[in-house]
């Protein structure tokens, strides 16, 4: 027994395979990997994933984790599109891992379909599809995304009319996963660029009837780095997974910045 | 031995959710050097789930609210197991929590008149839910995160470091809390990204890491939910109570198979859902239970006019407490009425006009067309029990949150009591503030009473526990084939969905105590590949060991359990026993002969009686389908009756 298992190869985090589901095709899942360890670029690797039309990326990507290479590195946690962990470009578009169906990506025609899935771009990959997020939380912090006000507190709530809660109620969806950030192309050569996401979170408070630091969070909008890098290519709208109207809210945000500045 | 990275620091809080982030910024206030340590990414944490809102005695939709009322609600959702003290605190407090919260900057949906808006849902008598549109989870996260960011820009501007008083260590996973004769003194974890080992040393801990949910095969939780908190509280010595009460949300997905689990919000039924049976009725008018039959209507008419008229109909039955509403289902479906895909039908189509589904419920619009290509507005859904709370948890003082470990805390999911045998939705949000807040200033107030007096880190036992951490990397082991994580994980998740589920028998849960013993000896030989470097196998490898634990607590407690009470539901006992209303179990690890593994202990204890003042807000009647009668002579109208 001892001298078997000194020779046996080494266990790994692999489980047995389990038997396809009925009803599923085989689909190629085309990683892009990186191992700060052992790679100087990164590296493609190729896995063959039973698949049904109902299941999500993600699903892919736990199969390939449990049952072919356990060193494969993501994030992911709700599962279901409100945590924002697992954004990554699938077939070259950005999306969260957990809303996208296996066929809405499946070839026409009986044809084999390979599903590309690669870290988003722009931020510093650090393993495989994990990417450090750090650069673009700074900026979410450097818009001051929180209540600012004067005077006393209330008692009890502060009192904001239907119309005006309703102002500001797309860009307060916002689940912070980078999607729209990572798919501007000015965000990928200019990374000192606010992007996207900052500024939807800066919408959030500027409009918002209860807070009073428009024209401070307005300032730092002016900016070199701020929304007049924006060139309403709309790929940030296009890459939302809530659906916020990326592009308009910062358009919002220059108009403001043009014409009700004092 | 090697260098370790070390973070001298006053209060630890282990988790970022809720509970975790107002503990952290009560501590914080206090004066307390804060490090707040999560798994995921700092704003990811499970609470953003929450879809229904923040249970909050506010009147502001009926003014008949108030925190009495709350109370009552709390205590009959729990079937009378909670610990009064906290559902006491709770119901008072929650308010505060909500309008405080509303001070950080959190929307919320309006009343006409531009105040906070609640709604209806499961157990609660008035509108009580402050919320936004179905995204109140992600709200309250974001909420608590900016004021997190504000009170670091603050601490930026007099200190020149924005973290000099609040510091998050994010993707950070604790696996031991470090004692100093039995006092907490630190905690040591791992850096999920570079596998770096880290020591704080510090005299309070706070644990609000959540639930246990991942123990089990369909669930609504996220993949933090291992137990972690719960499992250190047992290594540390404190006790866990209402280990049998798990709570099954009535409405998950059931298909397509890839979703099955994720939560279909109350808000659905509280806005108006019906369920039906595979033959188009409306089941629950057959599932009232006794104790309820005064509050829910039973005939469709009067359930209907409920919704527009309150105050002279009864509820309909479909918003019954969560636990009543999973087994209806769970019978129905067994009972072959079922729907194609072993779930029941939940319909909003025929109840309200699209528009007004999609602007109250937009989230659920958007989950069934993307994930199911099910048109809500259109047709009906499929839904099925789906694990989703642990009323069990951390035994606690309801006033600070401490456990009987100085200086180790708990709040939120991993703290116990506050929700009896069954939590009413829309209390989890309110307990984490409330509780959290308590905490924060629990600890605050223990490290301040502490003056010089420091428990310190014992360097052996830091070696002790990066020699536990790092031994799935091992290699061969001695007694048996090499085990991975995830096969065990798998097991483990079946064992708990067949055996230890939503109905359950003694015989199946001796067998689950079993197999977990044979589960837990496999977990023993897990052998793990590759380096510490970002490894989700070595992760879950730590993580399998909580849930074993954690799940043995449940399995043994439910043994123990001779009756069925709210999220524990026994086929061999089916009737409620006011003998183990007074009953509280706990479960602690006893440590066996030297060298044998600490096992877990299940023993029986008294549930501290009723003050007599809360025993007045109910009707004697009432209190006589749940109590004893030597347990209520405290009531005023007790001599009454006895003249009568």
């Amino acid at each position: 027994m001892t001298a078997t298992v000194e020779t046996a190869p080494p266990a790994g985090s692999r489980g047995p395979v389990p038997p396809a589901p009925e009803g599923s095709t085989t689909v190629t899942v085309k990683i892009r990997r990186f191992n700060p360890e052992v790679d100087s670029e990164p590296r493609w690797d190729s896995f063959e994933v039973p698949a049904l039309p109902t299941d999500r990326v993600l699903n892919l990507l736990h199969y390939v984790k449990w049952y072919l290479d356990g060193t494969l590195t993501f994030r992911r946690s709700c599962a279901h599109g409100i945590c924002g962990s697992d954004a990554m470009r699938i077939n070259g578009v950005n999306r969260l891992a957990c809303k996208v169906l296996v066929k809405d990506l499946m070839s026409g025609g009986g044809k084999a379909t390979t599903i590309t899935v690669e870290p988003i771009k722009g931020l510093p990959v650090h393993k495989d599809l994990l990417v450090d997020m750090e650069p673009f939380f700074e900026a979410f912090r450097a818009v001051k995304p929180y209540l600012m006000t004067s005077g006393n507190e209330p008692t009890r709530e502060r009192i904001q009319s239907q119309a005006d809660r309703a102002r500001f109620d797309d860009t307060t969806k916002c689940i912070l996963c980078a999607c729209c950030t990572t798919s501007c192309p000015v965000y990928w050569s200019e990374g000192s660029y606010f992007g996207p996401a900052a500024i939807v979170n800066a919408h959030r408070f500027i409009f918002d009837s209860r807070d009073e630091g428009a024209e401070e969070r307005l300032d730092i909008l002016n900016d070199v780095d701020g929304v007049w890098r924006c060139r309403t290519t709309f790929n940030c709208t296009d890459a939302c997974p809530r659906g916020i109207q990326v592009t308009k809210a910062i358009q919002e945000v220059k108009r403001a910045l043009l014409f009700r500045r004092v | 031995m090697t260098e370790i990275e070390r973070h001298a620091v006053d209060v630890v809080v282990i988790g970022a959710g809720g509970a975790g982030l107002r503990a952290a910024i009560e501590a914080r206030a206090r004066g307390m050097r804060t490090a707040v340590v999560c798994k995921s990414l700092f704003g990811k944490a499970h609470t953003v789930m929450a879809e229904g809102g923040i249970a909050a005695a506010m009147g502001n939709v009926n003014p008949h609210d108030n925190w009495q009322v709350h109370f009552r609600d709390t205590m009959r959702g729990g079937k009378f197991l909670n610990n009064w003290r906290m559902a006491e605190l709770h119901a008072q407090e929650a308010p505060d929590r909500v309008w405080e919260l509303e001070t950080y900057g959190a929307l919320f949906d309006r009343t006409e008149d531009g105040r906070i808006s609640q709604r209806n849902f499961g157990g609660h008598e008035y509108p009580r839910l402050a919320h936004v549109g179905d995204r109140t989870g992600l709200e309250l996260i974001r909420s608590l995160q900016q004021q997190v960011v504000a009170l670091q820009q603050a601490d930026f501007r007099e200190f020149g470091d924005y973290e000099a008083g609040l510091r998050v260590f994010a993707e950070c996973t604790v696996t031991d809390v470090l004692l100093d004769g039995g006092r907490v003194a630190g905690a040591f974890g791992y850096w999920r990204e570079s596998g770096r080992f880290v020591l704080f040393e510090a005299p309070a801990v706070v644990l609000a890491t959540g639930g246990i949910g991942k123990s089990f095969k369909v669930t609504s939780n996220s993949w933090e939910y291992t137990g972690d908190g719960h499992a250190l509280a047992l290594r540390s010595g404190a006790r866990l109570i209402n280990m049998e009460f798990v709570q099954f949300h009535p409405t998950g997905m059931v298909w397509p198979p890839s979703v099955k689990g994720i939560l279909v919000t109350e808000s659905v039924r509280g806005d108006g859902g019906v369920l039906r049976n595979a033959e188009g009725r409306r089941f629950m008018f057959d599932y009232i239970p006794e104790v309820f039959k005064e509050k829910y209507a039973d005939n469709e008419a009067e359930a209907d006019r409920w919704y527009t008229d309150p105050d002279h109909n009864r509820r309909p039955p479909e918003l019954l407490p969560r636990d009543e509403v999973a087994r209806a289902i769970n019978a129905e479906v067994k009972a072959g009425r079922g729907s194609p895909h072993g779930g029941v039908f939940l319909d909003v189509s025929s109840r309200l006009p699209a528009a007004e589904i999609i602007r109250r419920l937009p989230s659920m619009h958007h989950q069934f067309r993307e994930l199911a290509d099910v048109d809500i507005t259109r047709e009906p859904m499929e839904v099925g029990p789906t694990c989703h709370y642990v009323m069990g948890g951390v035994e606690v003082d309801p006033d600070t949150a401490g456990s009987r470990v100085p200086g180790l805390f708990a709040a939120g999911e991993v703290a116990g009591g506050m929700h009896g045998s069954n939590r009413l939705g829309g209390n989890s949000l309110s307990d984490l503030l409330v509780f959290g807040r308590r905490a924060g200033l629990g600890a605050a107030a223990y490290v301040t009473s502490l003056g010089q007096d420091k428990p310190v880190v014992a360097m052996a036992d830091v070696d002790q526990a990066r020699q536990r951490a790092l031994a799935p990397f091992g290699g061969s082991p001695a007694d048996g084939p090499p085990e991975n994580p995830y096969t065990l994980h798998v097991e483990l998740q079946q064992v708990m969905n067949d055996l230890v589920g939503i109905i359950r028998r003694s015989d199946e849960m001796e067998l689950a105590v079993k197999k977990l013993d044979e589960l837990k000896r496999r977990a023993r030989n897990v052998v793990v590949e590759g380096h510490r470097q970002y490894n989700p196998g070595w992760h879950l490898a730590l993580d399998l060991g909580n849930m074993l634990l954690v799940s043995e607590c449940v399995a043994r407690a439910a043994l123990e359990r001779t009756e069925s009470r709210g999220g524990h539901t026994r086929d061999d006992f089916p009737q409620m026993d006011p003998e183990w209303r007074r009953a509280l179990l706990a479960c602690e690890l006893a440590r066996g002969p030297a060298g044998a593994e600490a096992e877990v202990r299940v023993s029986r204890h008294v549930q501290p009686p009723l003050r007599p003042d809360l025993l007045a807000l109910f009707d004697l009647a009432e209190l006589q389908k749940y109590f004893l009668d030597d347990e209520l002579t405290d009531h005023p109208r007790w001599q009454l009756r006895e003249r009568a």
